[in-house]
């Protein structure tokens, strides 16, 4: 792995300005991504995951904005804040500008795959012309050499017979045939690093595994780097390297694929490994997470899991536990935001356990506890 | 199938429903309360007139033999059954009788109206179709600034002014007050100099006609300008929200770009929809403007036979107002399948 990374993000910050308040659906990530490598952002569906992926190129939609954070991509500044004289945060000059992201980074060099094959590609124009059209505005490249590029790239990434199919319409494509158009015209303007934003959701599963091989073989042989966001722990086994998995608009464990699988250090991580089915599993015996995630608007006080953590501790309801490595020495980096790593001196192991609320803890298959339920909101004693 | 096959297809269709227009206003205009040999003739007329004039008109027949016979003459072809061979007779033409209160064809007479009611509706929707657009594209670009917000209060009033109350307020204005623009009456572009008084030459009938028209197409034409700008605008606004236009932008595509291709083409769906309904229900519906400017257009005509139960008339105008439904509905839906490829190819969208 090389030492600069491709991307770092520092501290983001995006936050929507709602008529019933503020919703910080990313509160202060940090991660990295390395060249060559498929990084993946977990979590349950409003952790934020989508709204980090479009701060990255800065496409976060009213009354969406980033407020606060640090985002290099090859050193240049997407997003950097400062103190302004008055000491608000304030973008800082150096920052990219709006004409220079759209010339320079969007699809140049930070290429999007979206959640919905179904709707990301114009219905009335033809997926060749479309293809065709972002390769000429990302690739120094005339009609003709683009349009060459786009069949070559939809042969690539497995569709039969690409020059005729250049000129069809993407209601004539398959939902998985037009996922591959999008990975296609990713790859076809050659970026340094691709965001896929849940991009095999929307697909069933075997038509998820064919595209996950392809997209791990054209990683390979292309060396573009990917954010690859999910909330499915299964397609994260499958390709990435590293993991991020976020909770409540922030990342509460970071490590290498392998780590995280045998050695969570977060019990929010254990839930969703838990949560995966396993060929041995029956439908009944599937253990998903129990209770809904709150929401980003009043996010609960201390840990933000501790309502639904089966491990919950009282100092865990007072105070916040930020991310932090937790690695043994000589093992790699492995963070974590929960106390009950030794990195943390909080005295966890003193305070007495907290009594889960009725109806958002785990369920019996996770806490072995069938009453749960049935104590009322009872919080720290 | 390609766009050809469809059209195709889509003018066949229309056989039957055409079939079914002539019968439903026949026996509709058959079911009119009151006889219109009485309104003829007056007050008292004698047996034996009456007698006559039934004749004359075909109306002493049984209902079914003059159905039959009416379909037999607005159909452009008709075989009629014969005793020798070939054992049919091919009747052509369209005939849609004689008008009993005018005593010329009702083919004539459509043919001489129909024209002053093209000329205004197309002047109208000219003039709508062309503020409209922009006017929506830019509202929606402009959301929630000054831009916006003018536009949406000039449409919103355009939409709630009845159209009757506009030309006659432009006639207070510009005709009586101001004295600029004539009050009544269209003269066709095309109309022969020699029969228009203050014409000399081509010319002259060219800018009287665009004098003429400048008040009508404006009272007809508002409504249709202030329905087009709102669709328009919600219909871009819905598009710029969608999910292929984040991955253009996502693409470094100009916003420019994006208003005007990604986003524009596929937002005129709903703007088609609309147009091709108002215009066919406007080639029916200028009654009011062409009363307000004392216009003789078609929608006066259907008027004047209805007050004098004109049979052949009302049956005449009623059926054009069919066709020209057909005609519109078929002529929306082959826009509509030029600009989404999904329509002509058949295929229900998921
Ligand atoms: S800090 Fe406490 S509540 Fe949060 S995850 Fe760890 S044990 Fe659970």
């Amino acid at each position: 792995m090389s030492s600069e990374p491709l991307l770092q993000v520092r501290n983001l910050t995006t936050q929507f300005f709602t008529e019933e308040g503020t919703v910080r659906a990313v509160d202060g990530i940090s991660f990295d991504v390395y060249e060559g490598e498929i990084a993946g952002i977990v979590g349950e569906s409003g952790a934020g995951k989508s709204v980090a992926a479009q701060s990255i190129v800065r496409l976060v939609e009213e009354p969406g904005e980033i407020v606060d954070g640090e985002v290099y991509f090859k050193g240049e500044p997407i997003v950097e804040f400062e103190e302004d004289d008055d000491g608000d945060l304030a973008p800082t000059d150096a920052m990219l500008t709006n004409e220079e992201m759209r010339r320079n980074i969007r699809g140049r060099e930070i290429a999007i795959i979206f959640q919905d094959p179904m709707e990301s590609l114009n219905p009335v124009y033809t997926v060749g012309g479309q293809l065709r059209e972002f390769i000429e505005i990302n690739r120094e490249v005339g009609t003709s050499e683009a349009k060459a590029i786009a069949v070559d790239m939809l042969r690539e990434v497995g569709i039969p017979d690409p020059e005729s199919r250049y000129d069809e319409y993407p209601h004539q494509f398959s939902g998985g045939m037009r996922q591959r158009v999008l990975i296609a015209m990713a790859l076809a303007c050659e970026p340094s690093l691709i965001i896929a934003d849940e991009p095999t959701t929307a697909l069933d599963v075997t038509v998820e595994a064919q595209i996950l091989e392809l997209v791990d073989e054209l990683q390979e042989k292309y060396g573009t780097s990917f954010i690859w966001v999910t909330h499915d722990m299964g397609v994260v086994a499958e390709i990435c390297d590293r993991v991020n998995v976020m909770y409540l608009g922030e990342v509460v464990e970071q490590a290498e694929v392998d780590d995280l699988f045998h050695d969570s250090h977060h019990p929010y991580t254990e839930a969703l490994l838990a949560s995966l089915p396993r060929p041995d599993q029956t439908v009944e015996e599937l253990n998903p997470i129990e209770g809904v995630m709150p929401e980003a608007i009043n996010p609960p006080s201390g840990c933000r899991f501790h309502p639904r953590c089966p491990e919950a501790r009282e100092v865990c309801a007072r105070i916040h536990p930020d991310n932090r490595d937790v690695s043994e020495a000589g093992e790699r980096t492995h963070r974590a935001a929960c106390f009950r790593n030794d990195a943390f001196d909080v005295g966890y192991d003193e305070s007495p356990p907290l009594e889960m609320t009725a109806g958002s803890g785990f369920s019996a298959g996770l806490t072995g506890e069938t009453d749960a339920e049935a104590e009322s909101g009872g919080e720290a004693e | 199938m390609g766009i050809g096959r469809y059209t195709i297809r889509r003018i066949l269709q229309t056989i039957p429903v055409l079939v079914g227009i002539v019968t439903i206003t026949f026996f509709l205009t058959d079911a009119i309360p009151g006889d219109p040999v009485q309104i003829m003739l007056g007050p008292s007329p004698s047996a034996r007139d009456i007698e006559l004039v039934r004749a004359k008109y075909g109306l002493d027949k049984p209902l079914w033999v003059r159905y039959i016979n009416y379909l037999a003459d607005v159909s452009p072809i008709w075989l009629w059954p014969k005793a020798t061979f070939p054992f049919v007779e091919l009747q052509t033409g369209v005939d849609l009788g004689k008008s009993i209160y005018y005593s010329v064809p009702v083919t004539q007479k459509i043919m001489e109206r129909l024209p002053v009611t093209l000329l205004l509706v197309a002047s109208a929707f000219v003039f709508a179709i062309v503020t409209a657009i922009p006017l929506g594209v830019l509202s929606a670009k402009r959301r929630n600034k000054p831009t916006d917000h003018v536009a949406r209060v000039v449409s919103l009033i355009g939409v709630s002014t009845p159209s009757f109350w506009i030309g006659l307020m432009l006639i207070i204005v510009f005709a009586y007050h101001l004295d600029v623009l004539p009050a009544t009456g269209l003269i066709l572009p095309w109309a022969n100099p020699a029969e228009v008084s203050g014409a000399e030459n081509r010319i002259h009938i060219l800018m009287l006609s665009f004098i003429h028209l400048i008040m009508p197409t404006i009272t007809l034409g508002t409504l249709q300008m202030a329905a087009i700008t709102r669709i328009e605008r919600s219909s871009m606004l819905e598009n710029l929200s969608e999910e292929y236009v984040r991955l253009a932008r996502a693409y470094g595509v100009r916003e420019r770009t994006i208003l005007r291709k990604h986003a524009f083409r596929p937002a005129q769906l709903p703007i088609i929809t609309i147009i091709g309904l108002n215009l066919t229900a406007a080639l029916g519906g200028s009654v009011l403007t062409e009363v307000v400017f004392n216009i003789n257009g078609m929608g006066r005509l259907i008027i004047t036979a209805i007050n004098n139960q004109d049979y052949p008339l009302v049956m005449g105008t009623t059926i054009y107002y069919g066709m020209v439904f057909v005609i519109g509905v078929i002529v929306t839906d082959i826009s509509y399948a030029y600009i989404d490829p999904r329509v002509s190819y058949g295929e229900a969208e998921a």
